[in-house]
């Protein structure tokens, strides 16, 4: 298949997923370099005195407790809502799906700060310092992977199975303990172990309402970068933390490779409408959750940004074009905000640009080496991206530390993942004959891609392109190490006016998440009516 | 409405049009294409220092009468953190001139490469024992010293009936439980200094169970000196009566009161205070060294250094008139806490581990 007119495209793919695999590599050596060797000579001291140290194992036992609790939780709110979803329909129940999906392409600052304005000092009730707002954000940010994870599986469980299972004389709960459940077991343990990895890696949710005295492995790399100077500490803990990423995604990819034996349904079963007492109340219940969970804690971000004195008023709205004196940023923060813009622009094209080679190749070969190694972003916490850059490109002979184009860099490494996912899917289920037809006819490489390739493709490219550019927008955990004050992205200000206590900052913290969820948010559906549904998140 | 290729060809058209909006907007900025951060207008220099920094007004006017040049202030964290940032930038630097390395960080800017070489007209006129000695001798230099000290909110220990605490060891006492907010020394140049001296006081193997105590008590640690004055102490609306803070800090409250406020609330207690010297020095790679090198210099001129008093509270290094409110309500402690700036660059990192062990 790969030989004749195909080859020259395979040629690029090809170096499309060598430079990803550059791009992981150099800054992993870069970190592991200066763990080994601190002073330029090899010595294993940092791996001593961190694995050695107490401290580091209660981390890393705090750090996947915090992750399995926030797994336990989301799948459990998740699954009955996921299943009451797919199977039930009512006046606005579209809605609530959407409404759900939101979080996940919010900026993590953006979802830590709206929990910040519900649970923090002028919240409803103040639980700085403890793992509650955590939790509760993460269940916000997840609930998307296991309504979309689990509801695509019980939307096509076969409609026979359940007249089936009733006519041999099982009721509603024999039929979901003995059937359903079996059946969907597999998606929610996928979902499980997604959720799981998200929060294992996650940051810009702790850095906000971890307020210093809770923390993670990947906050504490941090920590240990830039607050501490202990390079070499911060490289063992992000090595510590590729491990179990790595270790994540293989229980994953077993999972999903289970998954992926069970067939569709003949038959899918229509959602119907509600019937009876035990419906309503199952729906209010829906309801209720999705608006504790996610529409809350936005509601409380918005509220907080109007906040002025005693009063309401539109006065940090006002002043996002301004910088205000007594907080960390140097910058007005719609200046911010255009940066953002601006690196996501280029972000997303480079994402796309590497990505959509790198899925074709990736494609024709389903878990071979193009397909894995397309993995590795993956498997590399943005801390260790944002570190590691910094330190493969301080040195001799090129510094390039003050180049601009260093964030977007990093950002389109940490979205690309993002792309593929959504693009090697689509291009798979793609026929390829239409190709080779137009190849036999003569058609060049430029011609068959442009006339046939992207056409085929668009949705999933619209898509990807869509949640590249809002990861990018939203990206947090390299960006905050490679941002120079001059140019600090808006997540980055956000944290940068949350980081001190004072009235001025606060407010227009909340007034920017605000802005930059409407943002997000905006993408989002314009990507949505362009791409269709499905093509809106990444399949896990 | 919009088909979705007309809106995947005018997004195309946009990302093409910020690219070259980028890549043009470089070009034009300067000559150096990968540094548009760089602005070569020889009339700004860039000051990097930590959040809490105040740049006095009438300071910054004379250094522009007499250089032509303005001050820009690149604020970054607290000091801790504001040194790190620039270890990491260091060679290709946030600013020109970094200013509030103290004395416990000193070492660890020595140790990297940050600095360029600097002499200063007027490092004579600073006493000895605040100047750095041998290396570095040329590439920090003394701006500033103060006194780091429990401030008490003596109102509220009047209004609640509590007797005011004197000694570091009342602080571990049941009455004062839950009283104490403290910096961490992870982040917080304060937070350092006091780690520094417990140490100094309680000895190598007695600081922890100081520290134990002071856990078992309440203390509440903060990240920064901002968010424990502002956020958490009782003379700015917080509920701890017990900061750590600076011997200089009593006057702030009146000065800052806007004419509310004829004294203090707070009083300063002279048990707990470790001295700190704040240094400056020029960031190696701007592309300034010479006015960088001025601003330097213009540190330790009158003009900035009796500023220095009412707006960052701390104390001159050359001798300048103290302003009323420092004659009398700022501390100047006797026989401070403190170690040999030699021990502490040696232990310094090990110390800020066993405490991390132990307090979080």
């Amino acid at each position: 298949m790969t030989t004749g007119p195909l080859a020259r495209r395979s040629l690029i793919g090809t170096l499309a997923v060598t430079l990803v695999f550059l791009a992981v590599a150099v800054p992993v050596a870069a970190l592991l370099w200066r763990t080994v060797a601190p002073g330029g000579t090899p010595e294993g001291d940092a791996f001593a005195r961190m694995l050695g140290s107490a401290r580091t194992w209660r981390l890393i036992g705090v750090t996947v407790a915090q992750a399995a609790a926030s797994c336990v939780v989301t799948v459990a709110v998740g699954t009955p809502l996921a299943w009451f979803l797919a199977r039930r329909t009512f006046p606005g129940a579209g809605l609530l799906r959407t409404v759900v999906i939101v979080p996940f392409v919010l900026p993590t600052v953006v979802v830590g700060a709206a929990f910040a304005s519900l649970l923090g000092a002028q919240g409803v009730i103040d639980l700085r310092g403890t793992w509650w707002p955590i939790l509760a954000a993460h269940l916000c940010f997840n609930l998307a992977v296991v309504m979309r994870t689990v509801g695509a599986r019980v939307a096509v469980l076969d409609a026979h199975l359940e007249g089936a299972a009733r006519t041999l004389g099982a009721g509603p709960v024999g039929y979901l303990r003995r059937v359903a459940l079996p059946l969907i077991t597999p998606a929610v343990l996928a979902a499980g172990v997604i959720v799981f990895l998200f929060c294992l890696t996650s940051f810009g949710v702790i850095v906000l309402l971890g307020g210093g005295s809770v923390s993670t492995v990947e906050v504490e790399i941090w920590i240990r970068a830039t607050r501490q100077f202990d390079l070499p500490g911060a490289g063992v803990l992000a090595l510590v933390q590729v491990g179990a990423v790595i270790a994540t995604l293989t229980v994953h990819a077993r999972l999903t490779r289970h998954a992926a034996r069970d067939g569709g349904a003949s038959r899918r079963a229509a959602p119907r409408r509600l019937r009876g007492v035990g419906d309503r109340a199952a729906a209010f219940a829906v309801v209720a959750t999705v608006g504790l969970v996610t529409l809350a804690p936005l509601a409380a971000l918005v509220v907080q940004s109007l906040r002025v004195g005693d009063g309401l008023g539109l006065a940090h709205w006002r002043n996002l074009g301004t910088v205000t004196a007594g907080t960390s940023l140097a910058v007005a923060p719609l200046d911010a905000l255009f940066v953002s813009l601006v690196n996501a622009a280029v972000a997303m094209a480079v994402a796309v640009g590497l990505g959509l080679p790198a899925a074709v190749l990736a494609a024709r070969r389903p878990g071979g080496l193009a397909d894995r190694a397309l993995l590795l972003p993956l498997g590399v916490s943005a801390t260790t991206i944002g570190l590691g850059l910094l330190l493969a490109v301080g040195r001799p002979p090129v510094d390039l530390r003050r180049a601009w184009w260093l964030v977007p860099a990093a950002q389109a490494l940490v979205a690309l993942p993002l792309v593929v996912r959504v693009l090697v899917p689509a291009i798979r289920s793609a026929p390829l004959r239409l190709e080779e037809s137009a190849a036999l006819l003569g058609a060049g490489p430029v011609a068959r891609w442009w006339r046939i390739g992207l056409p085929v493709h668009r949705r999933a490219i619209v898509a990807g392109s869509g949640l590249a550019f809002v990861a990018c927008l939203g990206e947090f955990g390299a960006t905050v190490f490679l941002a120079r004050s001059n140019r600090p992205t808006a997540p980055v200000a956000i944290e940068q006016l949350l980081s001190r206590p004072g009235a001025a900052g606060y407010g227009q913290a909340m007034a920017m998440a605000c802005l930059l969820a409407l943002l997000c948010a905006a993408v989002i559906v314009v990507v949505d009516r362009a791409a269709g549904a499905e093509g809106a998140a990444p399949g896990f | 409405m919009i088909t979705a290729p007309a809106l995947a060809r005018r997004a195309a058209a946009f990302v093409a049009f910020v690219v070259l909006a980028t890549a043009c907007g470089d070009d034009n900025g300067n000559g150096d294409a990968e540094s548009p951060e760089q602005d070569t207008t020889a009339d700004v220099v860039r000051l990097v220092t930590y959040d809490s920094f105040a740049l006095s007004d009438d300071a910054a006017a004379e250094f522009e009468a007499r250089t032509g040049a303005t001050i820009e202030v690149i604020a970054s964290g607290d000091a801790g953190t504001t040194l790190t940032r620039a270890l990491l930038a260091a060679g290709a630097p946030e600013g020109d001139v970094i200013f509030g390395i103290d004395d416990t960080l000193a070492g660890r800017a020595l140790a990297e490469d940050l600095l360029e070489p600097v002499s200063p007209a007027g490092l004579d006129r600073v006493p000895a024992d605040l100047r750095i000695e041998g290396e570095g001798a040329d590439l920090l230099v003394p701006i500033d010293t103060g006194d780091v000290c429990m401030n008490v909110d003596a109102e509220w220990f009047a209004d609640s009936g509590l007797e005011v605490p004197v000694t570091l060891d009342d602080l571990t006492e049941p009455d004062y439980r839950d009283l104490t907010v403290v910096q961490s020394p992870v982040t917080s140049s304060p937070g350092l200094a006091f780690l520094i001296g417990t140490i100094d006081r309680y000895g190598d193997d007695g600081w922890q169970d100081y520290w134990s105590s002071l856990d078992d008590n309440g203390v509440l640690v903060r990240p920064s000196w901002d968010d424990a004055y502002y956020g958490d102490y009782t003379v700015s609306g917080g509920d701890r009566p017990i900061v750590l803070s600076y011997a200089s800090s009593p006057p702030a409250e009146v000065v800052f009161s806007e004419g509310t406020r004829t004294e203090p609330a707070s009083v300063v207690m002279t048990d707990s205070c470790t001295r700190q010297i704040e240094y400056a020095g020029v960031l190696r790679g701007t592309d300034r060294p010479e006015l960088a090198a001025e601003l330097v210099e213009f540190m330790l001129d009158d003009a900035w250094q009796s500023e220095l008093p009412l707006t960052n509270f701390v104390f001159p290094v050359v001798d300048v008139p103290l302003p009323e409110e420092f004659e009398l309500w700022a501390e100047r402690p006797d026989s401070p806490m403190g170690l040999d700036s030699e021990l502490v660059d040696e232990r310094r990192d090990d110390w800020v581990e066993s405490w991390r062990e132990l307090m979080e």
